[in-house]
C-alpha cells in the first residue's frame, strides 16, 4: 500500500513535472505561436471555410439555386468526368507535361547549382543568381505575348534560324513541339527559384569537408561528386516530393496563353479542359468535380512520396 | 506533439490543394436562399387589372399622375450624378413626371458591377418575390428566360400593337427576327429594346495605296481576290524589295467567325457560315460548321495558306494579335467592322505614315453567293411588363416619348443640344455648345468636372436609339450631303471619312448577312456537350487548313460531331426554332 501511493504520488510529481515544463515553453515561444496565428486564420478562412463548396461537385449547381438549393445528383459528374471521350487523352497530356516539367525543373537547377556554386567571383554568382530568377515574376498573359511574338513563323527565333540554313520550326503549331516549347519555357521561367533553394544547402557544407577531401588528394571533380552532389540530394528529394503533389497541375496560365486548335490534341490539359468545359458553359459543378478528384489524388501523391522519402533519403519535413 | 503537427500541416496542405481546386469555380457559397424556384402560386386576385387605364392619358400626358415601379442597376455610363440627386431623384425623373405624368419609383437600386443587378434579380425570381411593374433586362438570355418563366410577366403583342408610336414599330419591322428569343407559344413576352443596325456587319478593307502601286482593281470575287493576294505577296507592295508582305490578316484562335480579322466571308461564298445556326432551303436549322461547303472553303483556305497568302500563324492568332498582321503593314487586306478606322488603324498610321485604306463589298463566291456573318436583329436588351400592373402601357408612352424627342431630335427642337443644359451640355457665352465640363466647371455645377449623362439614367438605357439611324446617316453623309441634325453634325465630327463610307458600303450589301438563327438560350445537350463538338471542329479545321490532316477527315469529322450529340443539339434547335417562329 505504501508503495503503491509512493509511486503514485511519484507519477504525480512527474506529471507535474513535465506540465511545468510545457507551461515554461509556452511562456517562451508564445511570440512565434503569434507569429503563426495570421497564417493560420488565413489559411482556415482561404483553404478550409470555401471546401463547404465542394457539395457541388454532387449537386447540379445552378447560381440562382444556391448551394442549399441545388438538387442532388449524387456521382453523376464523375461517372460524366470518366465517361467524356477527351478525358483520356487530356489526363495523358497532363501527365505528361507535368512529369517533364517537373524531372528537367529538378536536373536544370541541380546542374545550375553546382555550376553555379564553382564560380568565385561573389559578384558576378550574385548577379547571375538574380537574373535567372527574375522571369519567375513575370506573367504568363505577358510572357504568352512575347513567346508568340517570337516564336511566330516570321519571328525572332525562326529568321535566325533561317539565317543559319535551318527550316523554320512550327514551335507552337505543332503538337510535339508545343509540348517541347512549353517544358523549356516552363523551367527557363521558374528555375531560378530551385537554384536558390540548391545554393542555400550548399551553402550549408561544412568547408572542412573540402579540405579534407583536398588533402586525400581529391580533385575538383571528385569533391563535387562525393561531397557537393550528396549534400544537396536531401532537399532535392523535398523539392521533388512537394513537385510530385502537383503532377495533376499541368499549368494553367501557361498552356492557356499559349495554345491553340492545332494542338488540342497534345497540349489541352485538365485544367484548360475544365475551363472550357466548366467554367465557360456555366457547368460548376463539373469544375469542382474535376478539381476534387484533382486534389484527391494530390493529396495520395503528397503522403506517398513523403513516406518515400523518409524511406529512402531519410528526410523528414516534420 | 511532432505528430500532432506533422498531421496537422498535412491536412493544411490537402486544404490548400482544395481550395485551389474550389476556386477554380468562382464558388461563390454565399446564395443561400431556401426556398423553391416556383413562382406560379402567386397571382393576383385583383381582377381589375387592364380596364380603365387608358382614359386618364391624354393629350401626351397622365392627367392623373401614375406610379410606374421598377428596379435597377446603376451602370458605369450612367452613374454620374449632380450633387443632391441620385436615381431615384434626378433631371429625368422630375422631366418624365412633369411631361408625362409618370412617377417612377425604384423598388431597389444596386451599383451594377460584377452582375450585382443580375444576382439580384435571380434572387428576386428565386425567392417569388412579386416584380415591379416594369423591369429591364441586358445581358444573358439565361436570365431573359428566367424571368419569362417565372410567369409574373405579360404577352406584349397587343400592347405594341395598340400603345407603340411608329418609330418603334418600324424599328421592330426591320427584322421580326427580333422576337424569336422571347417568343412563347405564339406570344411576345418582351419589348426589345431597339440598337443601332448594321454595326456589326463586316466588309472588306483593302491597302489602297497598294493597289494603286500595282495598279490593281479591288477584287469582287473570290477568283479576283486571289490574283490580289497573290500580287501582294509577290510583287512587293511596300516597296522594300523584300518578299515580307501577305495577303490577308487572319486569326482563327477563336473560330472561323470573329467580330475582327473574320473569314467567315470564304464560307459564305460557298453558301455556309460556320460557329452558327443557318436557316436551310427546307426550312430548318442547321449547324454551319458541318455543311459540306466548308470543305470547299476550307480546300480554299488550305491553298492560300501554302501559298502564302495567308499567315502560317493564323491559328496562333485571335483577333487582335491578327488584326497586327494589317496594322503593322504586312498584311494588304483585312474584313472586319465599319469603324476599324477608330480602331486599330490609327496603329497602321503610325507604322506606316503614308498608309491609304478603303472599305470595299464582301466579294462573290464562283457561282456569285456572297455571305457574311451578321444581319443580328438590332437588340440590346429586354423591357418585361408585369402582368398585374395598373398601367402597362405606361412604360411603351415612356418609350414613345424618348423615340419622338430624344432619338433625333431635329435642329431648333427642344433637346437639339442634349437632354439637359448643365448636365450633359452648356451653352457658352457666344452660344456654342459644350460637353467639356472639365474646362468649365461653373457651367456645370455640382458636377465637379464631369458631365452627368442623363440620357443614361433612362429605364431604356440610352432614351431610345432608331436602328436604321446609324447607317441611314453615313449613307447620307457619303453621298455628299451636308450634316443638318445635331445626330449628323455628331457622326460626321467625330468619324472618319473611311468610316463614313465604309458604312455605305455595309448598308448597300445588306441583303448578304447570314444571321445566326439559334437565339435561344444553350440547350441541355449543348451544355453537355458544346466543347467536346467545338473542339472537334475547330481542331480538324485548323489541321486541314495547315496541311496536318487530309480534307477528308472533313467527313469523319462529321459524322462523329452526328455522334457525339450534334444530332440532337440539332434537333433540340429545330424545335426551338418551331416554337419561337
Amino acid at each position: 500500500m505504501d508503495n503503491v501511493a509512493r509511486a503514485q504520488l511519484q507519477d504525480n510529481v512527474v506529471a507535474a513535472k513535465k506540465r511545468k515544463r510545457e507551461k515554461e515553453k509556452l511562456s517562451r515561444t508564445w511570440p512565434l505561436h503569434l507569429m503563426l496565428l495570421p497564417a493560420a486564420i488565413v489559411t482556415f478562412i482561404f483553404a478550409y471555410m470555401p471546401m463547404g463548396g465542394l457539395v457541388m461537385a454532387f449537386q447540379d449547381f445552378k447560381p440562382y439555386d444556391g448551394i442549399f438549393g441545388s438538387k442532388f445528383v449524387g456521382l453523376k459528374h464523375f461517372e460524366f468526368m470518366f465517361q467524356y471521350p477527351d478525358s483520356k487523352e487530356v489526363i495523358w497530356n497532363t501527365l505528361v507535361i507535368s512529369s517533364l516539367k517537373i524531372v528537367f525543373g529538378l536536373i536544370v537547377p541541380f546542374v545550375f547549382a553546382i555550376l553555379l556554386n564553382e564560380v568565385r567571383k561573389m559578384a558576378f554568382k550574385r548577379t547571375i543568381q538574380t537574373l535567372v530568377y527574375l522571369p519567375h515574376f513575370i506573367s504568363w498573359v505577358i510572357l504568352g505575348a512575347i513567346l508568340t511574338d517570337m516564336l511566330s513563323s516570321k519571328g525572332i527565333v525562326n529568321s535566325t534560324l533561317n539565317s543559319l540554313g535551318i527550316q523554320s520550326i512550327p514551335w507552337l503549331a505543332d503538337g510535339n513541339w508545343f509540348r517541347f516549347t512549353v517544358v523549356v519555357s516552363d523551367i527557363w521561367q521558374n528555375f531560378g527559384f530551385n537554384t536558390i533553394v540548391f545554393l542555400a544547402s550548399l551553402a550549408g557544407v561544412n568547408p572542412a569537408l573540402y579540405e579534407a577531401a583536398e588533402v586525400d588528394g581529391a580533385n575538383r571533380w571528385k569533391q563535387t561528386l562525393h561531397i557537393t552532389v550528396p549534400a544537396m540530394i536531401p532537399i532535392a528529394v523535398v523539392v521533388g516530393t512537394l513537385s510530385l503533389g502537383n503532377i495533376l497541375n499541368g499549368g494553367f496560365d501557361q498552356i492557356f496563353n499559349l495554345y491553340n486548335t492545332l494542338v488540342y490534341d497534345k497540349g489541352d490539359i485538365i485544367d484548360t479542359f475544365v475551363y472550357r468545359t466548366a467554367i465557360l458553359n456555366g457547368q460548376y459543378s463539373f469544375g469542382t468535380a474535376v478539381g476534387l478528384f484533382k486534389s484527391a489524388i494530390g493529396l495520395v501523391l503528397i503522403v506517398i512520396s513523403y513516406r518515400m522519402a523518409y524511406k529512402f533519403a531519410g528526410y523528414r519535413i516534420f | 506533439m511532432k505528430r500532432w503537427l506533422s498531421i496537422l500541416l498535412i491536412i493544411s496542405l490537402a486544404g490548400v490543394l482544395a481550395a485551389c481546386a474550389g476556386g477554380n469555380n468562382g464558388g461563390t457559397t454565399s446564395n443561400s436562399n431556401s426556398s423553391n424556384t416556383s413562382n406560379s402560386g402567386n397571382k393576383q386576385n385583383e381582377g381589375s387589372t387592364n380596364t380603365a387605364e387608358s382614359s386618364n392619358f391624354v393629350d401626351g400626358k397622365y392627367q392623373e399622375p401614375i406610379t410606374l415601379t421598377t428596379v435597377w442597376g446603376i451602370n458605369e455610363n450612367g452613374s454620374v450624378f449632380k450633387e443632391g440627386e441620385s436615381i431615384e431623384d434626378n433631371v429625368h425623373t422630375r422631366l418624365i413626371k412633369e411631361r408625362l405624368g409618370i412617377d417612377i419609383k425604384y423598388n431597389w437600386v444596386v451599383t451594377n458591377t460584377n452582375d450585382a443587378y443580375k444576382t439580384k434579380l435571380r434572387l428576386m425570381l428565386s425567392s417569388g418575390e412579386k416584380m415591379p411593374d416594369v423591369v429591364t433586362y441586358r445581358g444573358d438570355l439565361e436570365t431573359v428566360n428566367m424571368l419569362i418563366d417565372s410567369g409574373q410577366f405579360m404577352p406584349v403583342d397587343e400592347l405594341v400593337e395598340k400603345y407603340a408610336n411608329d418609330t418603334y414599330k418600324e424599328g421592330l419591322a426591320l427584322d421580326p427576327a427580333i422576337w424569336l428569343p422571347i417568343t412563347r407559344d405564339g406570344q411576345k413576352m418582351a419589348l426589345p429594346i431597339l440598337d443601332y443596325a448594321y454595326n456589326d456587319d463586316h466588309v472588306m478593307w483593302i491597302r489602297q495605296d497598294w493597289l494603286d502601286k500595282l495598279k490593281l482593281q479591288a477584287p469582287t470575287t473570290i477568283e479576283e481576290l486571289e490574283a490580289v493576294m497573290d500580287a501582294f505577296v509577290n510583287q512587293d507592295p511596300d516597296g522594300n524589295n523584300k518578299k515580307d508582305t501577305i495577303g490577308l490578316a487572319t486569326g482563327f484562335k477563336n473560330g472561323y467567325n470573329t467580330w475582327m480579322t473574320d473569314i467567315g466571308f470564304v464560307f459564305g461564298a460557298y453558301g455556309t457560315m460556320p460557329g452558327q445556326w443557318n436557316l436551310t432551303e427546307d426550312g430548318k436549322l442547321e449547324n454551319g460548321s458541318i455543311n459540306p461547303n466548308a470543305k470547299t472553303a476550307l480546300a480554299k483556305l488550305k491553298e492560300w495558306m501554302e501559298k502564302g497568302y495567308i499567315s502560317e500563324d493564323s491559328a496562333l492568332y485571335d483577333e487582335n494579335a491578327g488584326s497586327e498582321l494589317f496594322t503593322k503593314g504586312e498584311a494588304g487586306i483585312i474584313f472586319g467592322r465599319n469603324w476599324l478606322p477608330a480602331w486599330p488603324f490609327p496603329d497602321l498610321l503610325a507604322n506606316v505614315p503614308d498608309a491609304k485604306y478603303k472599305a470595299y463589298p464582301i466579294p462573290a463566291g464562283p457561282d456569285g453567293k456572297i455571305g457574311s456573318a451578321g444581319g443580328n436583329p438590332p437588340v440590346n436588351g429586354y423591357i418585361f411588363v408585369n402582368k398585374d400592373s395598373k398601367n402597362p402601357e405606361a412604360i411603351l408612352h415612356y418609350y414613345n416619348w424618348f423615340f419622338d424627342n430624344l432619338a433625333n431630335p431635329q435642329p431648333g427642337s427642344e433637346f437639339e443640344n442634349g437632354f439637359a443644359e448643365g448636365y450633359d451640355y452648356a451653352l457658352l457665352p457666344d452660344g456654342t455648345v459644350t460637353t467639356d465640363a472639365a474646362a468649365h466647371p461653373d457651367l456645370f455645377p455640382g458636377l465637379k468636372g464631369q458631365i452627368a449623362p442623363a440620357l443614361y439614367y433612362t429605364l431604356t438605357y440610352e432614351g431610345a436609339r432608331i436602328p436604321s439611324l446609324y447607317g441611314e446617316t453615313h449613307l447620307k453623309l457619303a453621298n455628299g450631303e451636308e450634316p443638318v441634325t445635331p445626330y449628323e453634325k455628331t457622326e460626321f465630327n467625330s468619324r472618319t471619312k473611311e468610316n463614313i463610307e465604309a458604312m455605305k458600303v455595309v448598308v448597300e450589301q445588306k441583303d448578304i448577312r447570314m444571321k445566326n438563327y439559334y437565339m435561344g438560350p444553350l440547350t441541355e445537350t449543348m451544355q453537355d456537350k458544346n466543347e467536346l463538338l467545338n473542339k472537334l471542329v475547330n481542331e480538324t479545321y485548323s489541321k486541314i487548313i495547315y496541311g496536318q490532316q487530309p480534307l477528308d477527315s472533313f467527313d469523319t469529322m462529321v459524322e462523329n460531331w452526328f455522334k457525339s450529340g450534334g444530332e440532337q443539339i440539332t434537333n433540340e434547335v429545330n424545335e426551338w426554332y418551331e416554337n419561337a417562329k
